[in-house]
């Protein structure tokens, strides 16, 4: 897939790849605020840091004055990120303040995103979020006091709902509301939810019941997948495969291990077994062919004349 | 621009160029009418049948059917076998396929057709036990495994696999997605993979153009027409012929025949350039490195970082190069592939391809050894998990 990234997108990218002086890759030395968002399995991570200018009474009206981060990620995860730190300093805003910035904001910034990348932008704003509860929790203000909705991530433990990017029920549910998201397409773009095994789709719980759960039935209907075919059955006759068995064991395998060799019993189907040479025997050229004349003889005459044997 | 995207498509060799110019000029008659100018490129055809059997290793030229691409040749195989074996219900093939097989199989898998995809290990080699318990006598209508991967290059032995099968099941049909390998590995099909019913094959991987490729169907083979509405292919793939492309296709295998020995030159540039990488960049592994693998592929893993960002760099450097992350895939998950093979999660993300062409010059491998473990450190100085001061990951990085 070619890259459509804006040229602002590209420029970022760029700026933090070369280490441009006036990027913001980085750290902040023992921040006022750290929030992290994302993992290195889910193929991209934010590792978000500021520095405020501290009010000396009110702490709602700390400034920050430097924002810093580190990013794992593509192109425009990284770009976002930039973003997200030119945009905040920039505004010479409160932590709170801060908040207002929203994946939408970043996603202007950079002059638009491939909807594929959407969740890069609010990768950005989850770990602001993050970042200013830390900061809240450390200048001691009540986050329910500060009237905006924030949580850290911890506390939005609840029932994993998408199991292979570790999103929950109460995360996913806030994030539908907070983006306005009403198809599973779009909740997959912002949030990665139901992106790699896709099994959270339309099981009970899973993405469709969350968006019906804030949206009701009606909107956000698309037609359920087919179901999975039958389980395959394959039975091999007991009787057969328990003297196969016993001759390989007692005639077979004895005469193999002289030799510093053994055989392993891959599989039987109907009068067909399937074995492989193992230890030194499985090395020596021509000692397959050998083994399946050996073994089918063995077979043929002491088990069932139907007997036939394929060498792996 | 240093090109090492060979396994996405290749440059058309100048005398294939030359070749089918004719075609596209004033030889435009329609090989199946009447006239005596329309034989000149029936015949042309037929030169270029002959050459494809004989990189074949010398098959029957009618075993040879031309279609429009390597997908076509696949979708053909698994959709004509399934039509002239209506009894037969159930299918094998692996986790690493491309999708022109993968997606095929899935599509039939939901039209009822029962399904097993064997599994590879972390050098994303197959085990044999898998494909023989997965084999059903009398119900299994196709196996098909890649003859090599396009993106790690790690080959399949096509040749024990088809054994193995016919051996269960002669009735069972074999075929193999050797897009990867054809000119670049010695393909018989008369004598080593004599058991390969099917196999299929695109022109513009091996120096011909887009818009050309190869279904072999073996004589005898229960393989039903997938396109039809015309006698052409003798009325085993309808549709007028793309003259000029099959007379480039051809060409190309005959230039693939002469060049065979440049395929020791370009292993020995994939090695160095692996060495190189490797003793340059800690924390990087080569995908699919304890297996057989083409001469001209190599997959990286680069830990702690993702591969689109890579390929960013690279290109802003001059360097064509493809990833199997998830980020240039238009999906969020790192690719089957890699996946199939557990490459480790911290490292999954950070996959680099570069695959070489027999126009591969020292000088480009030179340029990727200068540039690749640059852009790998600079790109690591960004990511969270990395400690550039200590040049490994950060305490407390996932391992």
């Amino acid at each position: 897939m070619a890259w459509n990234y804006s040229d602002k997108t590209k420029q970022l990218f760029l700026d933090a790849v070369q280490g441009r002086p006036g990027s913001h890759l980085g750290e902040v030395e023992n921040p006022d605020g750290l929030g992290e968002h994302g993992s290195i399995a889910c193929g991209d991570a934010l590792r978000f840091t500021f520095r405020v200018r501290r009010h000396s009474t009110d702490p709602l009206q700390d400034v920050i004055v430097e924002a810093r981060y580190l990013t794992f990620g593509c192109t425009s995860a990284i770009a976002a990120s930039e973003a997200l730190c030119m945009l905040i300093e920039q505004g010479g805003v409160s932590p709170v303040a801060a908040l207002r910035i929203t994946n939408d904001d970043i996603v202007r910034f950079l002059e638009g995103l491939p909807d594929q990348k959407i969740h890069c932008s609010v990768m950005g704003a989850e770990a602001l979020a993050a970042a200013v509860f830390d900061w809240a929790r450390k200048r001691g203000v009540d986050p329910s006091l500060l009237g905006v909705d924030i949580q850290p991530e911890e506390a939005e433990e609840g029932r994993l709902v998408c199991t292979c990017f570790n999103l929950t029920e109460p995360y996913l549910l806030r994030k539908i509301r907070e983006l306005g998201l009403r198809t599973i397409p779009e909740l997959t773009a912002a949030t990665k939810a139901g992106g790699a095994c896709m099994s959270c789709h339309h099981a009970p719980g899973g993405l469709q019941d969350l968006l019906d759960q804030v949206w009701g039935s009606q909107a956000t209907a698309e037609p359920a997948a087919p179901p999975a075919p039958p389980a395959p059955e394959g039975l091999s006759p007991f009787q057969f495969m328990k003297r196969v068995e016993q001759v390989l064991d007692s005639y077979v395998r004895p005469m193999l291990r002289a030799d510093g060799g053994d055989l392993e019993l891959v599989d039987i189907k109907e009068r067909v077994v399937y074995v492989r040479l193992a230890g030194a025997c499985s090395t020596c050229i021509g000692a397959t062919q050998t083994l399946k004349l050996l073994v089918e003889r063995s077979l043929k005459e002491q088990v069932d004349e139907r007997a036939r044997v394929i060498a792996l | 621009m240093v090109y090492l995207d060979n396994n996405a498509t290749t440059a058309v060799a100048p005398e294939v160029l030359e070749a089918m110019l004719p075609w596209l000029q004033g030889a435009y008659h329609n090989p199946s009418s009447m006239y005596e100018a329309a034989k000149i490129p029936a015949r042309a055809l037929d030169i270029a049948r002959g050459e494809v059997a004989a990189v074949l290793g010398g098959v029957d030229p009618r075993e040879v059917l031309f279609t429009s691409c390597g997908t076509e040749s696949n979708n053909a195989a698994l959709r004509g076998a399934a039509r002239a074996n209506p009894g037969r219900r159930h299918l094998v093939t692996t986790a690493v396929e491309h999708p022109a097989i993968l997606e095929v199989c899935k599509a039939m898998a939901r039209e009822g057709f029962e399904l097993d995809v064997l599994p590879v290990d972390r050098h994303g080699q197959l085990d044999m036990a898998d494909l023989v318990r997965a084999l059903r006598p009398g119900q299994t209508l196709l196996v098909t495994a890649m003859h090599a991967n396009n993106e790690t290059g790690v080959i399949f032995p096509i040749d024990e696999i088809a054994r193995l099968v016919k051996e269960t099941d002669p009735a069972i049909l074999v075929h193999t997605d050797a897009t990867q390998t054809a000119g670049k590995l010695p393909l018989d099909l008369v004598d080593h993979l004599r058991n390969v019913d099917l196999l299929s094959f695109s022109g513009h991987k091996l120096h011909a153009p887009k818009g050309v490729g190869v279904l072999f169907q073996r004589k005898g083979a229960r393989v039903a027409p997938y396109l039809i509405g015309g006698h052409q292919e003798r009325g085993l793939r309808a549709g007028t012929e793309n003259v000029a492309g099959v007379v480039a296709l051809g060409r190309a295998c005959a230039l693939a025949r002469e060049h065979a020995v440049d395929e020791v030159r370009v292993q020995a540039l994939r090695d160095h350039l692996e060495r190189e990488i490797l003793a340059r960049t800690p924390y990087a592994l080569v995908n699919g490195a304890g297996a057989p693998r083409l001469p001209n592929t190599t997959s990286f893993a680069f830990h702690y970082i993702e591969g689109e960002s890579i390929l960013f760099e690279l290109d802003r450097q001059g360097i064509c190069a493809s990833s199997g992350s998830a980020c240039t895939s238009g999906s969020l998950e790192p690719s089957h592939v890699l996946r199939a093979m557990s490459v480790p999660r911290t490292a999954a993300h950070g996959s680099v391809r570069l695959s070489l062409s027999r126009y591969t010059t020292e000088a480009d491998i030179d340029h990727a050894i200068a540039v690749l473990p640059d852009a790998v450190a600079r790109i690591r100085r960004i990511s969270p998990y990395w400690d550039t001061a200590r040049g490994g990951p950060r305490v407390g990085a996932p391992e």
